[in-house]
């Protein structure tokens, strides 16, 4: 694709969020531009299966539809896609620069939309890093954009809907769930289940799930929570320890899928320094917005689940607003027409709020999580720093996230803090007995994610490079 | 906080290591801080300690520094890893060699042992730097400190001490009282003190100004660049005949990219950005001199604020017109050498005969 330098909006991410916010504005005749690192739209919800792929089964998912709706819909209306491009860094003003396999490239716009989603939170345990464990999100991914199982035989642990939605996806593609080990309770599961009447298409399809797990009789562990994985000769030995009474059960399967929610990517907004605040409820750390998801910077939105994490339909609809208030701002759109689209979707999005909250009290960390991480486990993969190396910081007095980073060097290698962050804070803040708002957020740093340096530096001549004045004598 | 000797307002690697020294000295000290401890410059930096990089005038303290750094565990404290390293310092073109032969002739006048050596000694003793440069510079007084560990290493040692540590208390107003100082933060918070010691670092300008000094101090915003774990891509600290480019791997594999590459910073508001074409540049340089470098990923980029005087030189000694008040700072390669020059100072402070007319601040006020 040929690309040009400038365009009236920018959209980081395209799944949900991003290609409804692209779609609205290039209605009114903007010229978009939309980046995802993937290889097509979709986001993670609806990411579509890689190019090269085969397809084994006659299977079409729902999601898989969708996908092609946007892919569709973004080639109608003429926006300009950049996949397989990886933005690094953001600079005020906008400048966005992002890499894909044969280098770097430089866009401009005034306004930009940041539409990145979400990660998920694993809280780490005895073993997490033993071969055959993944993440819960992880495993969606298999199995909805590749059409594969991790294994024949999976334990599902951890908390929240991914639990029931990844386990009726085996259970479809013929997998055996040997076990779902839950940290909440089952009356947790009904209270949070009155809120689904703010959703019934979810209610409808969160039932059928259930009903699909229990006639599968598949064992569920409710107050549960992995005590402890190990290698075995035929996959992984998994001990399953009830929170309440200790007890501990022992299982052997093949994969052990793990998730405890989802936490909204902050990484751009945190590097533009736009002031955060911090709501469990919403996923942690979420960027201060107006009720358009206009940040304090003239010109950024932040849109989707990194404004928050409500979920696939809620998203669509802060892409949308976002939209009409460039569009308002840009005059292309007068004060009533802005007020009569924005109205209606607000009030659709508060139902899918609620909701959302309702089902994020079931990711609700508990204690024992954290207690049960014992002091030799590796908290930050990339660079090996256990929860000791942590608790030693806060004990020699590293009192916020960034100090805790200098001193132990958790987060610097390349998940950059994506995976640990969460699990750090949770770990300092019990220590500490302080609240975890108290200890702050990582500064946000570029590379966005990490930058393959044969890409940055592309062909040069050596003598380009030495046109820098020498540093004083 | 009573009976206070001596308050550093500052605690970065300069006011920090007064403070030591002073307290070892058995008075009573505290350091002040609006952030916390080795968080500024200090926490942040390269952590080079190599001569290639010093200003010559500088040689002979940045020395002192770097043997100190080889013995922190005799008075800092063995949190802190520090490594000796060879030093190469590299010239691609004849004009950098030229240029590397000058500018190690000078230094070696003031006292660093290097020596110019041919292309094949230099891969001998790095065979991953390109085999394309003209010669090098070869020191053995050379190596790194992990930078980071800076503010675990002083606060335990600090603590040991008997100093007080003030953390998140941002002076922004010093009363000259009789015998005394009364140092005031931004919510009114107060701290009494017989001395004090300003180490603010790139803030010492406005420090100053609270003591009615009116000087020029710069501040340049610096890129650095840190890549992932890699298996060995490099023996030796590698710099450059011009001074852009300082490369070392540390004990875990990161690789650290430095060299004075200017990103864009605030100090009013702390906002700081980088430079996409600077950061590219670096890159650039470091893969010339290391080409197995390319296979690496960059993990992460941060900018550090580095002070500099109208003439480049530190600024360390008594304050004029002023009873009981001193200054420590803007030293280029500060990091080498602040563990000396703190404690110089602190001997200055507790009357000792120390020369320190080189570092007077009068030569910048007019
Ligand atoms: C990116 C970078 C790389 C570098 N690399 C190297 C290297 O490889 N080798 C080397 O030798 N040197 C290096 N340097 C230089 C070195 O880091 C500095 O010279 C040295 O750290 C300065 O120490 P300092 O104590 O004077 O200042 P700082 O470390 O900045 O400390 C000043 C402290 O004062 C505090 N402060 C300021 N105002 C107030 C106030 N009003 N109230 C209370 N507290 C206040 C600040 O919060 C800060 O903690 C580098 C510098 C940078 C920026």
């Amino acid at each position: 694709m040929c690309y040009k330098k400038e365009y009236d909006v920018i959209i980081i991410g395209a799944g949900p969020s991003g290609v409804k916010s692209a779609l609205t504005c290039s209605k009114k005749g903007l010229k978009v531009l939309i980046i995802d690192s993937n290889g097509n739209s979709g986001g993670q919800i609806y990411r579509a299966p890689p190019k090269s792929y085969i397809k084994k089964s006659e299977k079409t998912f729902e999601e898989n539809l969708i996908q092609l709706k946007f892919s569709e819909d973004l080639t109608k209306n003429n926006i300009d896609t950049a996949y397989n491009h990886t933005v690094w860094q953001v600079s005020p003003g906008f400048k966005i620069d992002a890499f894909n396999e044969n280098g770097t490239i430089q866009w401009n716009t005034k306004n930009l939309i940041v539409a990145t989603g979400t990660y998920e939170k694993i809280i780490p345990f005895d073993g997490w890093t033993t071969p055959g464990v993944i993440g819960l999100a992880a495993c969606t991914i298999l199995l909805k954009a590749h059409q594969t199982l991790p294994g024949n035989k999976i334990v599902l642990a951890g908390n929240g809907p991914l639990l029931i939605s990844v386990a009726y996806y085996i259970l479809k593609f013929g997998g055996k769930v040997d076990a779902i080990v839950d940290t909440s309770s089952k009356f947790e599961w009904i209270k949070s289940m009155i809120s689904l009447i703010f959703n019934p298409k979810n209610f409808i399809q969160g039932i059928s799930w259930i009903l699909k797990i229990i006639f599968s009789r598949v064992p569920i562990y409710s107050n549960s929570l992995i005590n402890k994985v190990s290698k075995k000769e035929n996959g992984i030995s998994v001990e399953i320890q009830n929170i309440k009474n200790k007890q501990i059960k022992k299982l052997t399967t093949e994969v052990l899928a793990v998730g405890h929610g989802l936490t909204p990517s902050t990484d751009i907004s945190r590097l533009l320094k736009i002031n955060h605040s911090y709501d469990d409820l919403k996923g942690g750390w979420i960027p201060k917005l107006d009720k358009y998801f206009k940040s304090s910077m003239k010109g950024l939105y932040i849109v989707g689940d990194g404004s928050g994490i409500s979920g696939a339909i809620a998203a669509e609809e802060k892409g949308e607003l976002a939209a009409y208030s460039i569009l308002k701002d840009l005059k292309l759109i007068d004060e009533t027409e802005f007020e009569n689209n924005t109205s209606k979707v607000i009030k659709k999005l508060k139902r899918y709020e609620i909701f959302a909250k309702g089902i994020a009290k079931l990711n609700a960390t508990p204690k024992s999580l954290i207690e049960n991480i014992s002091n030799n486990t590796v908290i930050c993969r990339c660079e090996d720093i256990t929860k000791k190396d942590i608790i030693h910081a806060a004990e020699n007095g590293a009192r916020n996230l960034n100090q805790i980073k200098s001193w132990t060097r958790f987060g610097m290698g390349p998940c950059q803090g994506r995976t640990c962050q969460y699990s750090v804070a949770k770990i300092a803040s019990e220590h500490l007995r302080c609240n975890i708002k108290d200890l702050g957020y990582l500064t946000g740093r570029t590379p966005l994610r990490p930058f393959p340096l044969d890409k940055a530096i592309g062909d040069f001549e050596y003598e380009e490079i030495t046109k820098v004045e020498a540093a004083p004598l | 906080m009573n009976n206070i000797d001596i308050a550093v307002i500052g605690g970065g690697i300069n006011g920090s290591s007064t403070a030591l020294h002073l307290a070892k000295n058995g008075l009573k000290v505290c350091v002040i801080d609006k952030d916390s401890i080795c968080r500024g410059a200090s926490g942040v930096n390269a952590g080079t300690l190599t001569m290639h990089m010093t200003r010559a005038k500088l040689i002979p303290f940045a020395k002192k520094g770097w043997e100190l750094w080889m013995n922190t565990e005799k008075w800092l404290s063995n949190n802190i890893d520090v490594k000796k390293k060879n030093g190469l310092c590299l010239a691609f073109t004849e004009e950098e060699e030229k240029l590397l032969n000058e500018r190690s002739q000078i230094r070696k006048e003031y006292g660093a042992d290097i020596n110019i050596i041919s292309k094949s000694e230099a891969l001998k003793i790095d065979p991953n730097i390109n085999n394309k440069i003209k010669c090098a510079a070869f020191c053995e007084m050379d190596g790194y400190v992990s930078a980071n560990q800076t503010g675990d290493a002083y606060t335990k040692a600090l603590k040991e001490n008997n100093v007080e540590i003030v953390e998140n208390f941002e002076v922004s107003k010093i009363n000259n009282l009789n015998n005394n100082y009364e140092i005031i933060d931004l919510h009114g918070g107060k701290i009494n003190a017989k001395k004090i010691v300003l180490a603010a670092g790139v803030y010492l300008e406005k420090i100053l100004k609270l003591v009615d000094i009116n000087i020029k101090i710069k501040c340049f915003p610096q890129q650095l660049i840190v890549t992932e774990r890699m298996p060995e891509l490099l023996k030796t600290v590698i710099t450059v005949a011009h001074g852009k480019l300082s490369l070392k791997q540390f004990e875990n594999g990161t690789v650290l990219i430095g060299g004075g590459w200017p990103g864009k910073g605030n100090i009013e508001n702390g906002y700081n950005e980088t430079i996409p074409e600077n950061l590219i540049g670096n890159m650039r340089l470091a893969c010339h001199a290391i080409p197995n470098l390319k296979n690496s990923r960059v993990s992460r980029v941060w900018l550090g604020l580095e002070a500099e005087t109208d003439d480049a030189m530190p600024i360390i000694g008594e304050l004029p017109n002023l009873k009981n008040a001193f200054i420590i700072g803007s030293i280029h390669s500060g990091y080498t050498s602040g563990p000396y020059m703190g404690k110089l100072l602190s001997e200055k402070i507790l009357g000792n005969d120390v020369d320190l007319s080189l570092f007077d601040i009068r030569r910048l006020m007019n």
